[in-house]
């Protein structure tokens, strides 16, 4: 192929020309291209960011009390993320524990009230450590069984408990979309359509305000990740819980974490 | 007895094959490239299971580094009336207005050249009293390495800091730089990124996963100050879904 056949003139006769074969080495060019490959390679970014959209309210003062929608003591789950701190054996003080250089999180949750309906705080601030309603719980993936069932562990667990009217819901609509009730499945393009109308009637059962469904409070100590914000935000969305908030962490959180830390260390 | 004579082959391989299939693969490798931003910090992004693509035209993007320090980065339409190019300009105009109406003593301004120097810059972010000089920059032999170094935090001049100015108490009447940057951009008159704004598309936090809470906090807090209540975070895709 690289070769260039050149005929010379009248063969036999004097002074003929040579039959003369040129070849073209193309071996420098591929080595080349093979380094320009390699830079493209690196350079470029096939996988594109996933996001997470998050609404927050305003920061304006709410004139009216009575404009401001209370979430009911009975829905309330308030969940805390704190970084787990371990003494440093140089200094002797707390500091945030890291493995890999990522910051180790740890969840914390209560239903309702801080310390329940008989209140945290006692006549003078005294803190009352029996009404502390604060547990803990970790970020687990499901546990897979040998059918292929998945069961919630840990903080999952506990969301699903409690949003499970909205779950079930969920799950029928599932069944459905699988047993093709949403639309063939066969192409692309009518499964891309069964999905929309899957999540359309996902979306109506998540706002079904006759459904059981709780109100997360998400609180973070300033020493809590990143990492861990979007894990439990993560969760809202595999859980299906439409109504969740980021919040500030109040004074009675910091007591109530604090007062758990000495009963369970 | 004849020997087996054995016929000298010669060892000349033919490259031209091969040489097609590399020109092929780099010029899919060159079309389907985009490159990696230079970014002052780097962050890895948490992982999350959503799967909602980022957007690549008409977005600000955040980024945050784990040190509480902050850039940003303005993507805007492909079309020719609201690109880059024109948006940058505007969007420098009016961060220097909104600059002067607090700094009235002490107000700052561009000429024409720190301006185009500033519509060609990826990620930007130094407080504005110290943009014209960051932006004369551009005009010096090696300018744009310098302007790399110092967006890094690694200048030899201790006076030039990086970062947009942000802090933690704010309030809507006296704006913080940050805060001017974002409104600046709302109104820059990109229609696409003021909708996409609006929507929450258009704000996008880049924060590395072990960032501190206080430190995105403070960056959500500047935001919902002025009423930018809905963003985006960017996360990576996580391995093995849910």
């Amino acid at each position: 192929m690289a070769e260039v056949q050149q005929s010379g003139g009248d063969s036999g006769k004097k002074g003929a020309q040579k039959k003369m074969q040129i070849r073209v080495d193309f071996t420098p060019m591929v080595d080349m291209n093979m380094l320009l490959i390699t830079f493209f390679m690196l350079c470029t970014t096939m996988i594109k960011s996933q996001t997470l959209t998050i609404a927050l309210p305003t920061n304006e003062k709410v004139q009216n009390e009575e404009n401001m929608s209370q979430a009911s003591a009975d829905d309330a789950v308030t969940i805390i993320l704190d970084a787990k701190k371990v003494t440093d054996p140089k200094t002797g003080n707390l500091v945030v524990d890291s493995v890999n250089g990522n910051v180790v999180n740890e969840v914390y949750y209560y239903f309702g009230k801080p310390g329940g309906d008989a209140g945290m705080l006692g006549a003078g601030g005294v803190v009352l450590s029996e009404n502390n309603n604060l547990q803990k719980s970790e970020f687990l993936t499901d546990e897979v069984n040998s059918v292929g069932e998945h069961s919630a562990r840990g903080i999952r667990k506990i969301i699903q408990e409690r949003n499970k009217d909205v779950l079930k819901e969920i799950k029928a609509i599932k069944k459905q979309l699988e047993e093709g009730k949403f639309g063939p499945l066969e192409t692309k393009d009518q499964r891309e359509e069964a999905m929309a109308k899957y999540n359309e009637a996902a979306s109506k059962i998540r706002k079904n305000e006759d459904l059981k469904k709780p109100v997360i409070i998400i609180k973070c100590t300033p020493q809590a990740s990143y990492r861990g914000l979007v894990d439990v935000l993560d969760e809202m969305q595999i859980n299906s819980i439409s109504k969740y908030q980021i919040d500030n962490m109040t004074d009675v959180d910091v007591v109530m974490l604090d007062d758990y830390r000495k009963h369970h260390n | 007895m004849g020997r087996v004579k054995i016929a000298r082959k010669s060892t000349f391989i033919d490259m031209t094959a091969m040489s097609d299939v590399t020109v092929l693969l780099l010029t899919f490798f060159m079309l389907t490239s985009t490159f990696l931003q230079k970014e002052p910090a780097t962050v890895i992004t948490p992982a999350s299971v959503s799967t909602e693509k980022v957007q690549e035209t008409n977005v600000l993007q955040v980024l945050v580094s784990p040190q509480g320090k902050v850039w940003l980065t303005m993507n805007n339409d492909t079309s020719e009336q609201w690109s880059n190019a024109n948006m940058r300009i505007a969007l420098l105009d009016n961060v220097t207005s909104l600059y002067n109406e607090q700094h009235k003593n002490k107000p700052i301004s561009f000429n024409q050249q720190q301006k185009q120097a500033f519509s060609k810059l990826g990620a930007f972010g130094v407080p504005l009293a110290q943009m014209g000089e960051f932006l004369s920059l551009a005009d010096e032999p090696e300018g744009l390495t310098k302007m790399d170094n110092w967006l890094a935090g690694e200048d030899p001049n201790p006076n030039h800091k990086t970062g947009i100015p942000i802090s933690a108490e704010n309030n809507d009447v006296t704006l913080n730089e940050f805060q001017m940057w974002v409104k600046a951009a709302r109104m820059a008159g990109n229609e696409n990124l003021t909708q996409a704004m609006k929507d929450g598309i258009g704000v996008a936090i880049k924060a590395d996963q072990n960032t501190s809470f206080e430190i995105v906090h403070m960056v959500m807090d500047n935001l919902q100050t002025i009423k930018q209540n809905k963003f985006t975070l960017l996360t990576a895709l996580k391995a093995g879904g849910e």
